[in-house]
């Protein structure tokens, strides 16, 4: 009981100081209540029956999940895998031992989000596959996992708009990051689809806040502007290297046929 | 869950030809049939011919049905002699099934020759009979005994039985829902089978495990143990299609399409036809994957005798998705979603939402030359109108349609279709038809048997080529025997 006593001020503490926005105390408070962590026997992937067993599991699940939200206040997403990894078992495997966390589903949409800023499909959808058909309609989930879908058929207005309604204020950090993403996407879905745009059109399509903005996204990208039109150049130059590296790849297709060919006969 | 059912039905009907020839013939005493199997596993153990096991597995299927207790019973008082450690266990779980009647059978003098091969095979013997029965927690607590059992032996002689008594304590806890307890105990167990070179073991093992990840959806860990376990030399064909089948699943999920359906169309084309049940699970999956690549499967998969009914939903999501109507697809996801949730391909299902968009501006970018947004987006289904230009200005750059947009006007110009002959395509397909053949030969060929000391026979007398000729048949017979055990085996 000593233990789990002398945790309780550090985390009361540490509280306090992310509350506050005090994020550096709240940091360097953050790693001393790990060090405490580790002499808690009754955590994963221990899991002895000790009788403070419940209260443990509660501090640590609780020092974890402000640790996932310090990190997106820190804008630190190495360090935000880093403590959902920790976290995530505690959701898993601990789900008979404590009630259910109210932080949890806000913190799963935010790792969500995560794996779609940082285009991980693939560990986006395992994830997504763990999840039960009630969970999938939680609203903090659902935001995450209509997201995905608007950025896969290309529904790009829709994402804008989901920017405006988030569910919970941590998700800014992230939803920022998609904006970016999802503004290099429509441009280049506009290089390919349009052979001129105009300035006006163009500056609302990608979110800009001011033409000059735009004019400097356009200058990067390599547009022309003429006549308060963008035009998009058209790359010929892909056709005639692919045109190269074609004979190659069918020499080694000719020469693999001849090989298997000799070995049959 | 679904597989449970599933598998349940492919023993059913893996059971029905094995069983037709049986019966036929006047069947011999189930006690003479057990106790011959007995001295197959001494001879097997005996000439270290593991073949000899296979026999006594497959054989031991085909009177599978018509065990009783008192007949287990009986013969196991009779083949264990006292004080084998799994024989009172054994008579204590069959005693309360049976009449009680106490069968009085004299102790046959097994002592001297006692194999473990033998113990083991009796429990398999009673685990068999206990899951006929339903009786999952005897079968359970059989099974959790028989592996305790296993461990104490490090015999290579074993190793087919204990893969069995493996996989049926594996579907025990599945029968219950317990899968997860087993977890640990089937991992030290497929590390032990590794560091003996317990080929059989091993696979079955691997397949167990995977299993058990892609019940609870863990697919991450199903995967990351895939990755850093080696697949066995000597692979069995039903095992190998197991583990195509587990992949092509972990694949799809993963959105790595392309891998997945190879994996599953060589598990369904290595499937044996009487795994009716694997071929259901296996086409599904393989129909949807074929769909999210932007392919149609041919109305024949869907066709296919004993498939129709099970597939039927997934029908009905292809025709959705080949006509390109967003509203059809909405009402057979609607209708068949407790299916999708049953067969976990739910999540797929969402996926393709962005196929029946494609397929239909297709659609529309060949039959129209110019056509409005508001226009599409009344023929798609979709909702929103401002919505349109973006999705079809992603469909122009993923390559789907070949079409400019006017945004000014609001309209979609196509352009003109190019001829595909003057492309890459039929080289492409050409390929991957070859390629296709080549492994299917190749494949053949690293599959062929070769009888020992064949290239001997080139000067051969005419006593020599009698005895060729009897080699042949028995040879014949083999390859009978094998294909037979293969479909038992599913």
């Amino acid at each position: 009981m000593d233990l789990v006593q002398s945790v309780v001020p550090i985390l009361d503490s540490f509280k306090a100081a992310f509350n506050s926005g005090d994020v550096q105390k709240a940091k360097s408070l953050l790693s001393s209540l790990k060090v405490k962590l580790t002499e808690f026997t009754s955590l994963p992937p221990f899991f002895e029956d000790t009788p403070t067993a419940p209260k443990e599991l509660m501090i640590a699940r609780e020092v974890l999940e402000h640790a996932v939200l310090l990190s997106v206040k820190l804008e630190d997403q190495a360090m935000f895998e880093r403590q959902f990894a920790q976290l995530k078992t505690f959701y898993t495997d601990t789900r008979h031992l404590l009630p259910a966390s109210q932080q949890e589903y806000p913190i799963m949409g935010l790792n969500f989000l995560r794996l779609l800023v940082q285009n991980r499909t693939a560990e986006f959808h395992t994830e997504m596959e763990l999840l039960s058909q009630e969970s999938l309609q939680n609203v903090y989930i659902k935001h995450a996992i209509a997201l995905e879908q608007f950025l896969m058929e290309g529904a790009y207005n829709k994402v804008i708009a989901a920017r405006r309604d988030v569910p919970a204020e941590s998700y800014n950090y992230f939803m920022d990051l998609l904006m970016t993403t999802v503004r290099d996407e429509v441009a280049a879905s506009c290089e390919k689809a349009y052979p001129t745009l105009s300035v006006a059109s163009a500056k609302e399509m990608m979110s800009f806040d001011s033409e000059s903005d735009l004019m400097e996204y356009a200058e990067e990208r390599g547009w022309v502007v003429a006549d308060g039109c963008l035009k998009f150049l058209v790359d010929v130059n892909q056709e005639l290297t692919s045109k190269d590296i074609q004979s190659t790849h069918l020499i080694n297709q000719m020469l693999s046929y001849a090989k298997e060919l000799e070995r049959i006969v | 869950m679904v597989e449970d059912t599933d598998m349940k039905e492919v023993e059913k009907v893996a059971k029905k030809p094995a069983a037709k020839p049986a019966e036929s013939v006047p069947e011999p005493d189930l006690s003479v049939l057990l106790k011959r199997n007995v001295s197959l596993i001494e001879k097997a153990v005996n000439s270290k011919e593991p073949r000899l096991m296979g026999r006594v597995l497959r054989q031991t299927g085909v009177f599978r049905k018509k065990l009783t207790a008192e007949k287990i019973e009986a013969f196991v008082k009779s083949t264990l002699p006292e004080g084998v450690v799994m024989k009172p266990f054994l008579l204590d779980s069959l005693s309360s099934e049976g009449s009680g009647m106490q069968v009085d059978v004299p102790s046959s003098g097994k002592e001297a020759t006692f194999l473990p091969e033998t113990e083991i095979y009796a429990c398999l013997v009673v685990i068999l009979y206990l899951i006929d029965q339903k009786h999952y927690e005897k079968a359970k607590a059989v099974t959790t005994a028989a592996v305790q059992r296993l461990d104490t032996f490090n015999r290579r002689s074993l190793d087919l039985l204990a893969a069995r008594v493996y996989f049926y304590l594996s579907w025990s806890h599945e029968c219950l829902n317990t899968l997860d307890e087993i977890r640990s105990k089937l991992l030290a167990l497929h590390r032990t089978a590794t560091l003996h070179h317990d080929n059989i073991g091993q696979e079955m093992l691997l397949n167990l495990l995977l299993r058990n990840y892609l019940h609870y959806n863990l697919y991450d860990l199903a995967e990351k143990l895939r990755s850093k376990t080696e697949l066995p030399e000597s692979r069995s064909n039903q095992q190998y299609c197991r583990y195509l089948h587990y992949l092509g699943r972990i694949r799809a999920i993963q959105l790595e399409y392309t891998d997945a359906k190879e994996c599953l169309i060589q598990a369904s084309r290595k499937a044996p036809q009487a795994a009716l049940g694997f071929r259901i699970v296996v086409h599904k999956w393989l129909a949807l994957v074929r769909l999210l690549l932007g392919e149609i499967p041919e109305r024949t998969m869907f066709r296919q005798k004993g498939l129709e009914k099970a597939l039927e939903p997934y029908f009905y999501i292809t025709q959705a998705v080949r006509i390109g109507d967003l509203n059809a697809f909405r009402a057979a996801v609607d209708k068949y979603q407790s299916v999708f949730q049953t067969d976990k391909t739910m999540n797929l299902i969402t996926r393709l939402r962005k196929n029946v968009i494609r397929t239909g501006l297709r659609r529309i970018n060949l039959a129209y030359s110019c056509i409005s947004m508001t226009d599409i987006a009344a023929k798609l289904g979709l909702g929103l109108t401002d919505d349109v230009e973006s999705i079809v200005a992603k469909a122009i750059r993923d390559g789907a349609i070949d079409a400019t947009l006017d945004h000014p006007n609001r309209c979609m110009y196509s352009k003109d279709q190019v001829d595909v002959y003057s492309s890459q395509e039929p080289q492409g397909a050409f390929h991957a038809r070859i390629s296709f053949c080549l492994d299917t030969y190749n494949e053949a060929v690293t599959a062929m048997r070769f009888p020992p000391d064949a290239h001997k026979k080139g000067l051969e007398s005419a006593e020599a080529r009698k005895e060729r000729q009897q080699q042949e048949q028995e040879l014949a017979q083999h390859i009978a025997e094998e294909e037979e055990e293969e479909e038992e085996d599913f």
